[in-house]
């Protein structure tokens, strides 16, 4: 029941906002709403932990003939993550977010946002996911797209259309994959497949198609180029709730269905994971050190870093996979975490272009450490927590005997340090080029105060590494014993 | 009767991908209904055409001669509604563009392009 639970509160408060309450009470019931989320994850994990999985069954149809809720110990950790993330950027957009905006159903799509992205991390069929999906991506259009000019609106019609290939992509694997085995079930395609000792070329079609879809949601080489047209067109809270949430809701697919489906088949889809992570590292990183705007800059990162993960995908040992998860939920603090600074300095500067900006140090010694921290972590010096993620596939990289590519993550993180020394040297440090007014005058302390709970996240997850690490090797040990999770949502028997 | 569906699919999958590579936006839409509608169809298509064949039991509860998988069309009506929604969504997108910009042309899109 508690896993109904991430569905209906988002739900229920997108219904109640609908009401006329006035902008204060919409806006303190989204506090009210994503704390009641965090709460509700902190206490799942607590059970998983113990337990291991829980599942649901809507109208108690038995899986895998009704529609089945699952969450193991991956699932509950991008849960309890993507609650910190609601938490803190409800409370930043009270003061990020222009009035009108907020006014006009801000609060509503984001809670739609919250809904999809929960949905995806607990669906336990693939139609189901491909449902939670749009769900997601119908509150991110219009977010996207939400009160915009010229420059935003030409974004939005980027990202809407390759995003809904990639939905078609997706649709029609479905189909295909529908047609030959008869089921959607995500466990009991596992067991379908792992009980055909060779898998029939037809499978080919579905498995490449949905694994296209994935990589576009998740934005990898070389389906990655919606991101960084459109992703620094939106208000910039926005952007950080696209940046901590969406690509990684690809990712998760790809784990999920890498660890279920597409390892019996692991002959070639290690190698195309290695390649595809590895190419997306150093070409997102590459084109970001090419850039002069906070937010252009920042996008072509998330390429570079859901590469990493991709990367790990491909070493396909439990520590990578350990390391892989540790690094998706740290990348979605931090990401968010650096995001939100470039929102403040949108707000005070009115500029993201880095050749305009400068001496913010000197006046806002708060805002520099909020962004140092993320930053410093994304770029991976300890005892941040990028360090521990980064240190863990490398090594797991290196015991795997995939040296090159190991070194290839290892140079990779050079580049990114440079890009934030950059970002720090051009907006905090160098001395003010032109004098800029500020953009829109108003408070800042609750901005400040979600930028301080994602840094405060990101060290804590550092300084906390290990124990966070050993639960990801119990995370990476379930998602390697695929059975474990057949058995739990199936039952013991045939079906 | 499933390999006139299937060469129909392919048909429109054909429309749909000369048209989205159009340069005015309002050709680029119209191809993505299209390819839509294909997109459906190859899930109509996944559990089976049977000619008469309806996709419910009769009242004793006994399978029919002719009987058709139901949960590919309920699959196709969960995404024909999702897809609805998104047309409609789409055209209005399209519509305050064109208001903001009085263009149909896609290579006015550029300024957001990353350099």
């Amino acid at each position: 029941m508690i896993l109904s639970g991430f569905i209906i509160l988002p739900l229920l408060y997108i219904v109640v906002s609908f009401f006329p309450l006035g902008l204060r009470a919409r806006q303190w019931g989204a506090v009210a709403m994503t704390v009641m989320n965090l709460l509700l994850a902190v206490g799942l994990i607590a059970h998983i932990a113990s337990t291991g999985m829980v599942k649901s069954e809507m109208g108690s149809w038995q899986a895998p003939y009704g529609i089945v809720m699952v969450a193991d110990r991956l699932s509950a950790l991008l849960l309890l993550i993507t609650a910190l993330l609601g938490t803190a950027l409800s409370v930043y957009a009270i003061q990020s977010m222009d009035t009108e905006r907020q006014e006009k159903g801000f609060y509503q799509f984001f809670a739609g946002i919250l809904m999809g992205v929960n949905g995806s991390f607990i669906a336990g069929d693939l139609f189901n996911l491909y449902v939670w999906f749009e769900v997601m991506l119908m509150s991110s259009f219009i977010l996207m797209s939400h009160g915009g000019g010229k420059v935003q609106l030409g974004g939005s019609i980027k990202y809407l259309i390759l995003n809904l290939i990639s939905s078609f992509f997706f649709v029609a694997g479905i189909g295909l994959l529908y047609g030959q085995t008869g089921t959607l079930n995500l466990a009991h395609l596992s067991r379908i497949i792992a009980e055909a000792a060779v898998l029939p070329s037809s499978f080919n079609a579905p498995l490449v198609l949905i694994a296209i879809a994935f990589a576009i949601k998740g934005a990898l080489f070389p389906f990655f180029f919606w991101l960084p047209a459109s992703y620094h067109t939106p208000p910039p809270a926005v952007t950080a709730l696209f940046a901590g949430l969406l690509t990684k809701v690809g990712i998760y697919s790809l784990i999920r269905f890498h660890t279920l489906i597409l390892r019996y088949d692991d002959a070639i889809w290690n190698d195309v994971m290695l390649w595809i992570g590895g190419l997306s590292m150093v070409i997102g990183v590459f084109t970001a050190t090419s850039q002069y705007d906070f937010r252009k800059i920042l996008s072509f990162h998330i390429i570079s870093q859901v590469g990493y993960v991709v990367l790990a995908l491909g070493f396909s040992t439990r520590a990578a996979m350990a390391g892989a998860i540790f690094f998706l939920g740290h990348n979605m603090i931090a990401k968010t975490g650096v995001f939100l600074v470039a929102g403040w300095v949108k707000k005070r500067k009115g500029t993201l272009d880095l050749r305009r900006l400068g001496e913010l140090f000197s006046r806002n010694k708060w805002w520099s450490v909020m962004f140092l921290i993320p930053a410093f972590s994304l770029a991976g010096i300890p005892p941040l927590s990028g360090f521990v993620g980064k240190y863990a596939i490398i090594k797991s990289g290196i015991d795997a005997h995939h040296t090159t590519a190991a070194l290839i993550a290892l140079f990779v993180g050079v580049f990114t340090l440079f890009s934030m020394l950059k970002i720090w040297i051009e907006v905090f440090w160098k001395p003010m080029p032109t004098a800029i007014e500020p953009a829109i005058k108003g408070g800042e302390g609750l901005m400040l105060t979600g930028a301080a709970l994602l840094a405060l996240a990101t060290i804590g997850m550092g300084v906390a590494g290990a124990p966070i690490l050993d639960y990801c090797t119990e995370a990476a040990n379930d998602l390697f014993n695929p059975n474990g999770y057949v058995e739990f949502v199936l039952g013991r028997g045939g079906v | 009767m499933e390999l006139s569906i299937a060469i129909f699919i392919g048909i429109l999958y054909a429309c749909g991908v000369f048209l989205l590579l159009r340069r005015s936006i309002v050709k680029v839409i119209l191809g993505v209904f299209v390819l839509s509608n294909a997109t459906n169809l190859i899930i109509f298509l996944a559990g089976g055409v049977e000619r008469g064949g309806i996709g419910f039991v009769n009242e004793n509860g006994e399978p029919a001669a002719a009987m058709s998988d139901p949960l590919p069309q309920a699959l196709v009506l969960t995404a024909i509604v999702i897809g609805l929604g998104i047309a409609a969504y789409i055209l209005v997108l399209k519509y305050q563009y064109f208001k903001v910009t009085g263009t149909h042309d896609l290579d006015q899109l550029k300024n957001t392009e990353q350099k």
